[in-house]
């Protein structure tokens, strides 16, 4: 083999994150298939559509934690966030249409608070993120289960506005809204992590906190605000949530700190901060509920369900640290 | 057989050698074909540029990599290392250029890892254990470092003397040393110096890999030069001028640029009295166009007068002036934001500066990026345009600005930390140690973007590890010294005898 003076390898197209991501989207169009074949119609416009919109509720909240695992964080508070978001649309509305607009900015503002008390103890008093959300999710259900009542109040409705609901069961030129509204959320928070200085910031956090610090970024201002939009955005998959179902329940959120995270991880986020995109995370939530449906499909029990999904992100993990290793 | 046949031929058995050695990541030859042989009781010098492959061989002589291609033989036996556990047990231990101290842990601790001495029932005899990482240091004539210490909490010379302590307490047969001065002043280098002819005197093969030149002509019983992935020749005598041409392939000039004329101009920092952790008192000025260095041994206040001047540390008392206004700068980002800008590039490129992870453009806009945004949309034409005006003026070596920064060389990682804070313009710059563990060819180019910057009008002070840069490079040199300025030495005709003499005037007496 001739020797080369110049040991500087040509950039790939397609670099690890970009792959990542491809893997993310190519596992989807194969449970597509694969479901297909397991029930013909599986992969039908009507179904197809149907297994996206309960993949926006996860999409949702993954973006939030995308958010968050790009610095390194993580945000376990998003099971109770997201469940006392609900309640509190509900029984703030009243179940009115009048009070709907009202309830909707109480609701994700009460998202957002929550995000900014979780920010402000990691970035200010330094306490880890595991300990602190997972403190936040455990008084954010003690608040819901206190003030709801348990749901047990008569007189306070527990039924989103019949406006939210009809908006979320809605569709504009035969899309349905939840779906717009997950395509506007993946538009903005691509742009926002792609090509703004607060994109760039996030990264550069994951990456280095320290070096960025030293490099004039505004560590603690930046971890505030991505907290605050992680509570913002498990509070949005609340509203969606209950709007959807029509009903606000308790234990309604839990299934979506799992899926959350298991969602960004396929997608090709790196766990520990600094690499990834949303868009990864986005086909990772698709995957996801796809898979859960085909199994359903296939008529595979609850329990079965719960360890091919934990079997998966494990070899997923165990592939992308293999990777990791290479480089 | 060959024991007695090679003592019959004349031919000493190599402690330790490599044969046909071949290493390449992800497509890129780190080293090619090299062979390399030390003996025991001589003292092998590995000299290089950063990038001619001498970290990757002592690796794979080390057990810590494994080869593609290649031969490692022990003693004359051809060995397999899977781990630096494999390599130890045949008496091969390694001082590697990034430590492996645990940082969480005591310095007892460290050095006695994985020998801890046991009490009843075999559990960690915690006392002996302070006790006997006391004996080990004291044995060495180690006496200031506290073996309670965290690791963690000790400035980066006594790091890397407790690694080498751990080390070298292994009685090791053949010991690989990885740029073990880089971090260490005259007074260390001389005790290190003196450990290595110890152990040499006792039969140890010791291989050591250095930048400077008068550490390896003092200490070296052979020089094997490395280039491009290869050893390009092994040599008892040879001059510093040849070794150069030997491992840049061309012949380099003079190692310092000439030194611009001091500057009588004004003052651009003034800083009186400042004090604060690690810092008494100290009132220094720096003029417009003035190189002023800093001197002094390590953990003696240079990193904490930094980090206050650059706001990522607060001092208790004094004040800072920039252009003769008195300034408060709460952090790194209020001193980017200050008018006259100051810019700091940090002791640990890999931990303080550089985000390795991502490209040569994102790490150069990063301080500059709400400056060519417009609301918060980064102006991607005029990121590319300004990021490589400055690739091309420092002439990183890179495939290109999107290249993560962790790909390049330690000299061209400096590069682009220099670059960072040229992109943002900034007139005051205070440089730490910036050529720590660089090649000899990027350490010129530094010096020359020095002096030009310094010519420009702009102001650097730099505090190096390495006196005689400190002596050729200053207009002037304040040395520190517990905290306090103990000397301001004149520039002209200054050496780095002087230096180190006033630095350590008071321990003496």
């Amino acid at each position: 083999m001739a020797r080369t003076d110049a040991p500087a390898a040509r950039l790939p197209v397609l670099t690890r994150e970009r792959r990542r991501i491809l893997y993310a989207c190519a596992a989807a169009v194969v449970l597509f298939l694969v479901g297909n074949v397991v029930r013909p119609g599986f992969a039908s416009p009507a179904s197809i559509s149907a297994i996206l919109v309960v993949a926006s509720f996860v999409g949702m909240v993954a973006a939030g934690q995308t958010f968050v695992i790009l610095i390194g964080g993580i945000d376990l508070s998003v099971p109770w966030v997201l469940n006392a978001a609900a309640i509190l649309l509900a029984t703030s509305s009243l179940g009115q249409d009048g009070r709907a607009a009202y309830a909707l900015v109480l609701t994700l503002g009460m998202g957002a608070v929550v995000g900014l008390a979780n920010g402000l103890a990691i970035a200010l008093l330094g306490v880890p993120a595991v300990v602190m959300t997972l403190a936040m999710n455990g008084i954010m259900e003690g608040l819901t289960l206190g003030l709801s009542g348990g749901l047990t109040c008569a007189s306070c409705a527990s039924y989103a506005p019949p406006v939210v609901q009809a908006a979320i069961h809605g569709s504009l030129l035969g899309i349905p809204t939840a779906l717009l509204l997950w395509l506007g959320v993946l538009l903005v928070v691509s742009v926002l992590l792609s090509l703004t200085v607060f994109g760039r910031s996030t990264y550069a956090i994951g990456n280095n906190a320290r070096a960025s610090f030293l490099a004039g970024v505004n560590v603690k201002a930046m971890t505030v605000a991505l907290y605050m939009l992680s509570g913002f955005f498990s509070a949005l998959a609340g509203v969606m949530l209950v709007g959807f179902g029509g009903q606000a329940s308790l234990g309604m959120g839990d299934p979506y700190l799992f899926q959350s995270i298991a969602a960004v991880v396929i997608g090709g986020v790196y766990i520990l901060g600094g690499r990834g995109h949303y868009v990864g995370a986005a086909a990772g939530a698709v995957t996801l509920v796809a898979l859960v449906s085909v199994l359903l499909a296939m008529n595979m029990p609850e329990y079965g369900r719960s360890i091919i999904y934990g079997v998966i992100i494990l070899v997923l993990l165990l592939l992308y640290g293999r990777e990791e290793g290479e480089a | 057989m060959s024991l007695a046949e090679s003592a019959g031929a004349g031919q000493p058995v190599p402690a330790i050698e490599g044969v046909g050695i071949s290493r390449a990541f992800g497509g890129v030859r780190a080293v090619q074909d090299a062979s390399f042989a030390a003996l025991a009781g001589e003292v092998h010098a590995l000299v290089g540029e950063n990038g001619a492959g001498k970290s990757t061989l002592i690796k794979i002589l080390g057990g810590r990599i494994r080869p593609d291609a290649g031969q490692v033989r022990v003693r004359g036996a051809a060995v397999l290392l899977n781990s630096p556990h494999d390599a130890h047990r045949l008496g091969a231990w390694t001082v590697f250029q990034e430590l492996t101290l645990l940082p969480a842990m005591t310095v007892a601790e460290n050095l006695l890892l994985g020998r801890e001495p046991r009490g009843r029932l075999g559990l960690i005899d915690r006392r002996a254990m302070e006790r006997d990482g006391e004996a080990m240091l004291a044995g060495l004539g180690i006496h200031h470092i506290d073996p309670l210490a965290l690791v963690q909490d000790l400035p980066l010379a006594e790091r890397q003397i407790v690694e080498i302590v751990r080390a070298i307490t292994q009685d090791p047969s053949i010991l690989f040393l990885d740029e073990p001065t880089s971090s260490l002043m005259e007074r260390e280098v001389a005790w290190l110096f003196g450990q290595i002819r110890r152990l040499r005197a006792a039969g140890t093969a010791i291989v050591f890999t250095s930048h400077r030149w008068n550490e390896i002509v003092s200490i070296a019983d052979r020089i094997t030069v490395c280039r491009g992935g290869t050893n390009v020749g092994t040599f008892t005598e040879i001059g510093e001028d040849e070794a150069v041409t030997l491992m840049t392939g061309r012949r380099v000039g003079s190692q310092y640029p000439p030194r611009p004329p001091a500057p009588a101009g004004e003052t651009a920092l003034a800083v009186r009295n400042l004090s604060g952790e690690g810092v008494h008192d100290v009132s220094l000025e720096l003029r417009k166009g003035e190189i002023l260095g800093i001197g002094g041994l390590a953990g003696h206040g240079h990193r904490e007068l930094f980090f206050m001047l650059f706001g990522a540390q607060q001092p208790t008392g004094g004040e800072i002036r920039l252009d003769g206004k008195p300034v408060r700068i709460a952090s790194p980002r209020a001193a980017v934001r200050t008018g006259s800008g100051i810019a700091l590039v940090p002791e640990d490129r890999k931990t303080e500066g550089l985000l390795l992870a991502m490209s040569v453009r994102d790490n150069m806009s990063l301080t500059i990026l709400s400056r060519i945004a417009s609301v918060g949309v980064i102006r991607q034409a005029t990121e590319q345009r300004l990021c490589r005006g400055i690739m091309e003026m420092l002439k990183v070596r890179a495939a290109g600005l999107a290249s993560p920064v962790g790909a390049l060389s330690g000299g061209n990682q400096q590069k682009v930390l220099l670059g960072r804070w040229l992109l943002a313009d900034c007139r005051t710059l205070l440089l730490y140690d910036v050529t720590r563990g660089v090649d000899a060819a990027t350490k010129h180019e530094i010096y020359e973007l020095m002096t030009r910057l310094a010519g420009e009008g702009r102001s650097i002070m730099f505090y190096s590890s390495d006196a005689e840069e400190l002596a050729h490079q200053a207009h002037r040199v304040l040395v520190l010294r517990e905290g306090r300025i103990a000397a301001e030495l004149d520039g002209t005709g200054l050496t780095a005898e002087d230096i180190v003499a006033a630095a350590m005037r008071d321990r003496a007496a």
